[in-house]
């Protein structure tokens, strides 16, 4: 299902010169994924897991310096400064959820990242909305219709976001498997919700408190403390910080719902704090994603002691 | 008779007259401590929400009067729609043409459209600090406007009775 004004945002981000190649393609959003430019290269799009350049006839269209600084004065609003602590991480989220990523000369103050200068390549990669995606998961994360501590372990653009967030619509307004419940959201990089002045502009449920621009472990126990979710999805977990954060929740008596990147459970249970976890069989479900044949799918859901309960 | 009404209306006009100058003189002082007031009011809401300028133009939008407030709403309406490829171009058209009916001088306008060249394209410090340096800049040239403006009050006041003396006496 493609989001309403899903197109326009980003459309409206690209130098007028590449938006109208672009449209001329005739590009169908709900296919897109990616759009990548980079200076002194070619445009090109990734669609249906295939790459193309533009135009698809005649001479391919040259990304020009004028054009990056132009897509980039669009993508933060005319306010490079406001965006400072996203471009630190590489990349910055833009209305709807769309994530923006940005290479060029990075500046260093005490050995670590200050800033992006000289942007040369940015990838804006198109966040889809699947509502139902996650019906094929949910009968086996859920018990008593109660949901799981789930995790959710994928490789980069395998649509583990796309698939937290259904989960997160699912279980926020309940159905057959489970009964609706107050889930608490920390969206560190406004990616779930694609929150806009604080409202989230993604479909997350009537009973979802969501936690914008918040530092995942800072967020938990601020949501734990304030709203008292009964579960808690958050997504890309990575540091130590997140991890004790996680642990502490889901002593709290709340469900925990997260994603890490991982190639498959044992990749992830090499992890060095993650990988505790796994050990002590914190979680009760994990979800392997794969894109072999289309992103999203499901390479098996596992119990805590790794056995197999489902493959697609 | 006659000629007394007539030398009091003539001396009520050209005393009205210098009295219109004066206040005008103070308007445009005011005028010019509100836009300072706008400027560090923008200042003061980057600094704080650290939100993109659209965002920042609209928080201020509400809190200040017409025709301020207009003029902000519609650069920050413009701003989400993305129509210009550069900040400082929309900038300046926008302070052309909404803030025309202040009818600053030359080099007040100048002046205002001097943020569309730095603000948002500094980083975050960089900003602040160039911010508090043109708001310096805006508190001497009201400071200049405002030394000037007890002089120009009693001429233009003193110049208007006098030339309405002047005339009655002419014309008597």
């Amino acid at each position: 299902m493609e989001r309403k004004g899903s197109k326009d945002q980003v459309f409206n981000i690209l130098a007028k010169s590449v938006r109208k190649i672009v449209q001329a393609d005739g590009a169908d959003m709900e296919h897109i994924q990616e759009i990548r430019l980079r200076t002194g290269q070619p445009l090109r799009i990734v669609r249906d897991n295939t790459e193309r350049v533009l135009p698809s006839e005649g001479t391919p269209h040259i990304i020009t310096k004028e054009e990056l600084r132009e897509t980039m004065e669009y993508i933060s609003h005319y306010s490079l400064y406001a965006y400072e602590n996203e471009l630190r991480q590489g990349f910055l989220t833009i209305e709807g959820g769309h994530r923006v990523g940005v290479t060029g000369k990075v500046i260093l103050e005490r050995e670590k990242v200050k800033n992006i200068q000289y942007i040369s390549s940015v990838n804006i990669r198109v966040s889809h909305e699947f509502i139902g995606c996650a019906d094929g998961i949910l009968p086996h994360i859920t018990k008593n219709r109660q949901v799981c501590h789930t995790l959710i372990i994928s490789p980069p653009c395998c649509g583990k976001t796309t698939l937290i967030r259904d989960l997160i619509r699912q279980i926020s307004d309940g159905n057959q498997y489970v009964k609706g419940c107050s889930v608490g959201v920390v969206d560190e990089r406004s990616e779930l919700g694609g929150c806009y002045l604080g409202i989230a502009q993604n479909h997350l449920g009537s009973r979802t408190d969501i936690l914008d621009c918040c530092p995942k472990a800072e967020g938990m126990i601020m949501l734990i403390r304030s709203m008292s979710p009964q579960v808690i999805a958050v997504d890309e977990i990575g540091t130590s910080e997140d991890i004790h954060a996680i642990e502490y929740a889901m002593q709290c008596g709340c469900k925990l719902i997260a994603s890490v990147h991982g190639l498959d459970m044992d990749e992830a249970s090499k992890k060095p704090v993650l990988g505790e976890l796994i050990r002590r069989r914190m979680f009760e479900r994990y979800v392997v994603l794969g894109n072999s044949r289309r992103p999203g799918e499901i390479r098996g859901i596992y119990d805590e002691r790794g056995s197999v309960l489902c493959r697609e | 008779m006659q000629r007394v009404i007539g030398a009091a209306l003539i001396l009520a006009a050209t005393g009205g007259a210098g009295y219109v100058y004066c206040r005008e003189l103070k308007q445009y002082l005011d005028r010019m401590l509100y836009l300072r007031y706008i400027m560090s009011l923008i200042r003061g809401e980057i600094a704080y929400t650290h939100a993109p300028l659209p965002e920042v133009f609209a928080g201020v939008a509400a809190r200040v009067k017409e025709p301020y407030r207009t003029w902000l709403k519609s650069t920050a309406s413009e701003m989400k729609t993305r129509q210009e490829s550069g900040f400082a171009r929309m900038w300046n058209r926008s302070v052309d043409k909404y803030l025309k009916p202040l009818g600053l001088k030359q080099e007040h306008s100048i002046l205002l459209k001097e943020p569309g060249t730095f603000l948002g394209s500094l980083e975050k410090d960089t900003l602040d600090h160039t911010l508090q340096m043109y708001l310096n800049r805006m508190d001497l040239e009201t400071e200049k406007l405002r030394e000037g403006l007890a002089a120009k009050t009693r001429i233009g006041g003193c110049l208007g009775v006098m030339s309405g003396i002047f005339l009655i006496v002419i014309l008597l």
